[in-house]
């Protein structure tokens, strides 16, 4: 009898706690919200800009310059997640000298709501990643390495829910196979779990079982492979599953001119982004949603 | 009787709400460039700016010690940094593709216009490292074909330059022609495959090395250039670089 008093004053809670993030506007009836995602990948140590004299990216890139946009995009929509697939470490001297410290601290400080890992973020090791973790206030996400019996585990998650003004945002993480690309001894025993069963796995987990309005990939697999056709990458994932909305893509380095739109297996669009490397660009996916009254078409309109 | 006032309260709010669910309807894609019209922000600036302090100290550190001058044009078709480059990108990738693969490269092909640097006598600092290979290029091993090695061989023949190749590969021209092609002491031979270590930038077609697109296959060995520098530079403690005419002409 107590317990199951018990279960009703947690839900009875639990229900007004999630109705706090609900505003009093959302009964009224042009209730919408806009969701935007911003996102780096590879972003490889680059926390100054280029030099002037750089043959590729002169000026191009630099963090201080990246919080500045993501201050002022948050203050234009409170409504808005920072997001980042992995290879955060090696490419600059400051990783080299600090093993990663100042890019976690800065991460922190520009408030990344989730990063997934990337095979770059073990180069020190399982134990130089673990090192490093006291620096970032922010969750990895990664739904694919099983850190059991390293001492990763338990520092991870599987996926991360955020509620936006009642929007629910999924996010969940897929990283690389590590074996051929590090070194076992960085990696140690972590297991690497087919990213496209965990992808399916996650996505009806987070749609069905958690309701998220929008799931999110933070993928580390790559964009896609040329030479080798049948590598799994991030347009294998969008085409073999259903229910996710974006999949933010790493590793490949690959400068999209514009996000993928990729059919899934139930037919719907998946977005694929990836913006380089290096910091030198930010991806930004705005969501927007609106009371189903004021909806235009059943259709969602996509401008990429 | 309190709570389940409540308990009715809440479920009356939230089907009130559902009806108002709210659905996705559109979704706008864009990139931001991040470039030098965006101010910094000085929050930023000053968390890097002891650390950047710290760095111009640390990377003046000494990783080993040459005795002469090391740059790309100290010979005709070879040169000491060149040489350098290739051979010790052999033995740092070598390992890494032996364990993936089982199999050894044969011999490794850079590019002139890669080394961005010389390396003056003296200590050799973290600093000389990052100056000769400020890219982020990374090793990979392509498989090629014997036809297409020799158009790798044509096309370094050709391009009359001190492009890096690792002493396992000797070519010497004679009367404007390739006369003699060596891999790992034995005659080139154009019915067997190679493989060849080279960077992805050069894989990728970079200084018009085409015959290293579109591979046989494509190992990645995931190891940055200037990792394999640090890395072998970290295990000398004095250079030891000679011309030994693995790339000539002959009379």
């Amino acid at each position: 009898m107590k317990r199951r008093d018990f279960l009703k004053n947690t839900a009875a809670a639990s229900t007004l706690l999630t109705l706090g993030g609900l505003s009093l506007q959302s009964f009224t009836e042009d209730y919408s919200t806009k969701i935007t995602i911003l996102h780096t990948n590879d972003t490889h140590s680059h926390i100054e800009p280029f030099e002037a004299s750089h043959s590729k990216y002169a000026n191009k890139g630099g963090v201080a310059r990246r919080a500045t946009i993501v201050e002022q995009l948050r203050k234009e929509n409170p409504n808005t997640l920072l997001l980042d697939a992995g290879d955060i470490f090696q490419g600059t001297p400051f990783f080299n000298f600090f093993g990663g410290e100042l890019e976690f601290k800065l991460m922190s400080m520009l408030k990344y709501d989730a990063s997934t890992l990337g095979n770059h973020d073990f180069d020190n090791g399982i134990g130089g990643l673990y090192k490093q973790l006291p620096h970032a206030k922010f969750p990895f996400v990664i739904s694919n390495y099983d850190f059991t019996n390293t001492v990763m585990d338990t520092h991870t998650n599987l996926y991360k829910i955020f509620i936006k003004n009642g929007i629910k945002i999924g996010v969940f993480g897929l990283g690389i196979e590590l074996k051929g690309l590090v070194d076992p001894k960085n990696y140690k025993e972590t297991k690497y779990l087919d990213p496209i069963g965990v992808a399916q796995d996650m996505s009806r987990i987070l749609k069905e079982e958690q309701k998220c309005d929008l799931v999110i990939c933070l993928s580390h697999l790559g964009y896609s492979y040329d030479v080798n056709k049948d590598k799994v990458c991030d347009l294998h994932i969008a085409e073999q599953t259903k229910d996710i909305d974006l999949i933010i893509g790493g590793h490949t380095h690959t400068f999209l001119p514009k996000p993928t739109v990729v059919k899934n297996s139930a037919g719907k669009d998946v977005l694929v982004n990836q913006v380089g490397c290096y910091g030198i660009n930010l991806g930004k996916i705005d969501f927007y949603f609106d009371t189903d009254k004021n909806k235009v078409s059943t259709s969602t309109v996509i401008n990429v | 009787m309190k709570k389940y006032i409540l308990l009715l309260f809440s479920l009356l709010v939230l089907v009130a709400c559902e009806e108002k669910k709210q659905s996705l309807y559109k979704i706008e894609g864009s990139q931001i460039p991040v470039d030098d019209k965006i101010v910094s922000n000085e929050d930023v600036e000053k968390l890097v700016a002891p650390y950047k302090d710290s760095l111009e100290t640390q990377i003046n550190q000494v990783l080993t010690f040459t005795k002469k001058d090391l740059n790309r044009y100290d010979g005709k078709l070879e040169s000491s940094l060149g040489n350098l480059l290739a051979d010790l990108a052999y033995e740092q990738g070598n390992p890494v593709f032996h364990k993936m693969t089982g199999k050894n490269i044969d011999f490794s092909v850079f590019n002139y216009g890669g080394i961005r640097a010389s390396i003056p006598s003296g200590p050799v600092k973290y600093r000389n490292a990052f100056e000769l290979m400020p890219f982020e290029n990374k090793l990979v091993v392509v498989e090629i074909t014997g036809k297409k090695m020799h158009e790798l061989v044509d096309y370094l023949h050709k391009a009359q330059r001190a492009h890096p190749i690792s002493k396992h590969f000797r070519i010497a021209i004679k009367n404007e022609n390739p006369h003699k092609v060596m891999v790992n002491g034995n005659k080139f031979d154009e019915n067997r495959n190679y493989y060849v270590l080279t960077s992805d930038y050069l894989q990728n077609g970079g200084d018009n090395m085409m015959f290293f697109k579109d591979p046989v296959n494509m190992y990645e060995l995931d190891y940055l250039l200037r990792g394999a520098i640090i890395d072998y530079f970290l295990k000398q403690d004095t250079l030891r670089v000679t011309l030994d005419g693995r790339f000539q002409t002959v009379d």
